[in-house]
């Protein structure tokens, strides 16, 4: 019993169990059939293609979000900050757009996305020095300039970069095609999801099997060790933290350009946070975090299907995203407790 | 309370710990339990102390069968274990420390704790110097020591287990604490010893039991014993080498230049520490723990952050941070407590041995291609388990010693600094470690060598400065240093011998 719950196949089956039966719980209180809930959940998610391309397009700021909080996480750093990192990705990239609204050709659109990387970057380095030269928790300084950025993001909309043409709707203007990434067929999937998946698998890649993911594991088991045997704590602090903006603020951009079009509040919808929790799930495992993120994507795509189709709110898919942490820490922890019991 | 464990046996995997363990623990009489790292002594007294279930045999208390599932279970039953790895909260005082375990407490104690008299009633017999509204940090460890004892008395325990207690205590500590371990045995308590120090049980021990590989070898009177028969009893048919002093090399060259360190860590403060030690030299610093031996040996080895002087090697200069120091180091470090200083505790054995060389390797790497290296070195410093996957966290302590120094003490370095390198390894390892240390001084390195151990440091040292409030108190040659000399300078009188430049 206890190796088949400290296995990761026993973990999986016994955080599956735990999460269908809170779930039918809070289904049941709120006086609704768990198995009918349960059945629209996996047909608005994924019933038909409309549904499964919905699914993947919710799926791929989480992704890239949860891979930039898993780059910071090998070094041990627990950051919330992929939200923040993501508005101003997405803030900096569109003030690029709206300077070269005119442009036509690609370079501009590469442009775009090097910028909002790069200030995503910037927007991570900011808690970043703070924790390798003051010694700040970057846990709580990521999350308190989470809500600059959103709250900056809001002031341009609302303020200096609202567009007339949007009749009083606080947004930027359209992004002119050119600064589009590629769809897919007729659907809203677009290139970014290839992107994030490659990411995935080459962070996983470099992880195993390079000397900067030994690096890292060093510094993460134990900092003294590491800085005795002479690796760089600071640096590498600077660098997991960077390049995990740089990440954040690609989906930032990306969510911008291709779904909404332009630059609107609101416009992560929790996928920073949604992307903390993938890659806590995930145990910050590249691998791991791709299939997480694409079921928590289609979780959160069903609250549409459910508001329309059961008449409970959307925002059932978030109770059910909560519960489905609460599982895994359950679970995780009753495993914990065998190991210590049983030495 | 008579206390007899019967028939205990107890299998980790593969590995059996205990095997078939009998042993009377009576009212008034300490037993030195005594054996080599994993000879199962602490399993044994885990067992007793309600952390690990027996696999089979019984516990007996009175003649009465007993269960103890759980450390609660075994402070019911009045017995009381002072670990190695001491249990205080630092940040509250001497008093709070006891009164928060204490059976007179309220649940409110709060600031007021102040006003406790009971918890520390114990502590004033054994220790009445010990101010009890001092914050634990700032004690010794000789101090934390008889605290975490008068804690376990506070229980009114009538079984005390004591694990190695005198490994980080000073002779004059260590004398104290022996005469309370006695004194607590008198008062009617039971008391076991775990130890590797021989000199702890003829001290205080009526009687000796012998572990070795799971099983009890003997158990004898100590007044029927010479230490050269327990040894034997302790390795078995194995022959005990002790290691070979190194020959003092005359007029050589300072290869190692401490000049008037400063700094300041958490850890302690050091001010204006001169040392120069010659190529082959082994400098030997002796002091009471906590005098900033541990600053001194970060500085030299550029994991503290210098307020003045310099660390020369060779004619070179090394800065501190370490981080920005060439990769090919000219230091190797053994610091204390390998676990947290110096191991990456879940990564594996192979890893943990080849650390100083993660900057030169390729940029592909895998942890896999440094097994073959590993099970090298894991059979050279004979590292148990042997398996170089398993994770460090899973070794003993001695065998973390054992694997830091086989890291280390690979290669060429110009400079050691080694600190208690041989705290918790039995009598065998120790001899090992000891000959790996010194055949670098043979070979022309300069040893700084930071130990609590006045035998060893007597014996293998050439000279012997102590560090007292982290300044230099005296510095001796060897020949001519003496134990009251040394005494007299670790407890800070004549600092003023320190006044004079004492240079090689």
């Amino acid at each position: 019993m206890r190796d088949l719950m400290l296995s990761g196949p026993g973990r999986v089956v016994g955080t599956t169990l735990a999460v269908l039966m809170l779930t039918g719980a809070f289904f049941l209180a709120i006086g609704r059939d768990p198995v009918e809930l349960m059945g629209l959940i996996v047909r608005s998610a994924a019933g038909d293609g409309y549904a499964i391309t919905e699914s993947l397009v919710r799926a791929t700021p989480i992704l890239l979000c949860a891979l930039a909080t898993a780059l910071p996480a090998r070094l041990g750093l627990i950051t919330v900050g992929a939200e923040g990192q993501l508005y101003f990705g997405a803030l900096l990239g569109t003030g690029f757009v709206l300077a070269n609204l005119g442009a036509t050709s690609a370079a501009p659109y590469m442009a775009m996305i090097v910028v909002a990387m790069l200030a995503g970057a910037a927007w991570a380095l900011l808690p970043a020095v703070l924790r390798s030269h003051l010694g700040v928790n970057e846990t709580i300084s990521t999350l308190l300039v989470n809500y600059v950025a959103a709250l900056l993001v809001t002031w341009v909309v609302y303020g200096p970069w609202k567009s007339a043409a949007n009749l009083g709707w606080p947004a930027t203007a359209d992004f002119p095609e050119a600064f589009k990434p590629s769809t897919f067929f007729d659907s809203r999937v677009h290139s970014g999801l290839w992107i994030a998946i490659g990411l995935a698998v080459l962070l996983h890649w470099t992880f195993v099997r390079t000397r900067w993911g030994l690096t890292l594991d060093v510094l993460r088991s134990n900092p003294r060790a590491g800085i005795a045997a002479g690796l760089n704590w600071r640096r590498n602090v600077l660098l997991t933290m960077a390049l995990g903006g740089m990440l954040a603020g690609l989906a930032g951009i990306l969510e911008t350009a291709s779904i909404q079009g332009r630059l609107q509040a609101n416009l992560s919808a929790g996928a920073g946070l949604s992307g903390f929790l993938v890659a806590w799930l995930a145990r910050n495992h590249c691998l791991r975090i791709i299939p997480m993120s694409l079921l928590v994507g289609a979780l959160l795509a069903s609250g549409d299907g459910l508001q329309m189709f059961a008449n409970v709110p959307s925002s059932i898919a978030l109770v059910v995203q909560g519960l489905l942490f609460v599982a895994v820490l359950l679970v995780g922890g009753y495993a914990n407790r065998l190991q210590v019991r049983r030495g | 309370m008579h206390v007899s464990l019967a028939g205990i046996t107890k299998r980790y995997g593969a590995i059996l710990a205990n095997d078939d363990v009998d042993l009377d623990l009576v009212p008034g009489e300490v037993v030195a339990l005594l054996g080599e790292n994993g000879a199962g002594k602490s399993t044994l007294m885990k067992i007793l102390f309600g952390f690990q279930q027996a696999d089979a045999g019984e516990i007996r208390i009175d003649g009465r069968p007993v269960v103890i599932d759980s450390p609660r279970a075994a402070a019911a039953l009045g017995i009381g274990m002072v670990f190695q790895q001491f249990s205080l909260v630092p940040a509250l005082t001497v008093r709070e420390n006891l009164a928060l375990g204490h059976r007179c407490t309220p649940w409110w104690i709060g600031r007021g704790a102040r006003s406790f008299a009971a918890p520390v009633a114990h502590l004033r017999d054994i220790a009445p110097e010990i101010e009890p509204d001092l914050p634990v940090s700032r004690l010794a460890v000789g101090e934390m020591q008889l605290v975490e004892l008068a804690k376990v008395l506070n229980l009114d325990a009538g079984v005390v287990i004591l694990d190695e207690p005198t490994s980080v205590l000073t002779p004059a500590e260590s004398e104290r604490l022996w005469e309370q371990v006695r004194r607590i045995a008198a008062g009617g308590a039971a008391v076991v010893l775990i130890t590797h120090k021989l000199e702890d049980v003829f001290a205080c021990a009526q009687r000796v039991a012998v572990m070795r590989r799971g099983r009890m070898v003997a158990t004898l009177d100590t007044s029927s014993v010479t230490p050269d028969a327990l040894v034997r009893l302790i390795v078995g048919a194995e022959t005990v080498t002790t290691a070979q002093p190194v020959e003092r090399t005359a007029d050589a060259l300072p290869r190692a230049w401490i000049k008037n360190l400063s700094a300041t860590t958490a850890a302690g403060a050091i001010a204006g520490v001169d040392l120069r030690i010659a190529a082959g030299e082994i400098l030997g610093i002796a002091g009471v723990s906590g005098n900033g031996q541990q600053t001194l040996a970060d500085a030299v080895a550029g994991l503290a952050i210098l307020l003045a002087g310099e660390v020369i090697v060779d004619g070179e200069t090394l800065q501190a941070p370490r981080a920005e120091m060439p990769a090919q180091s000219a230091v190797a470090y053994l610091p204390e407590q390998p676990l947290r200083n110096a191991v990456a505790p879940d990564l594996s054995v192979a890893v943990n041995l080849m650390l100083k060389r993660i900057r030169d390797l390729p940029w592909r790497s895998h942890p896999s291609q440094f097994d073959a290296d590993a099970r090298e070195r894991i059979t050279a410093f004979d590292i148990r388990p042997t398996d170089p996957r398993a994770t460090a966290a899973s070794l003993s302590g001695g065998n973390l010693q054992k694997l830091v120094a086989a890291r280390e003490l690979a290669g060429a370095p110009a400079l050691i600094v080694a600190c208690y390198p041989t705290m918790g390894l039995d009598l065998g390892a120790a001899a090992a470690v000891y000959e790996a240390l010194f055949a670098h001084a043979r070979r022309g390195a300069a040893v700084l060598w930071i130990s609590e151990d006045l035998d060893d440091l007597l014996r293998y040292a050439h000279r012997i400065a102590v560090l007292h409030r982290g300044r230099i108190a005296g510095i001796a040659d060897t020949a001519q240093a003496t134990r009251r000399q040394l005494g007299a300078w670790m407890v800070g009188h004549s600092i003023d011998v320190a006044a004079e430049p004492a240079h090689a």
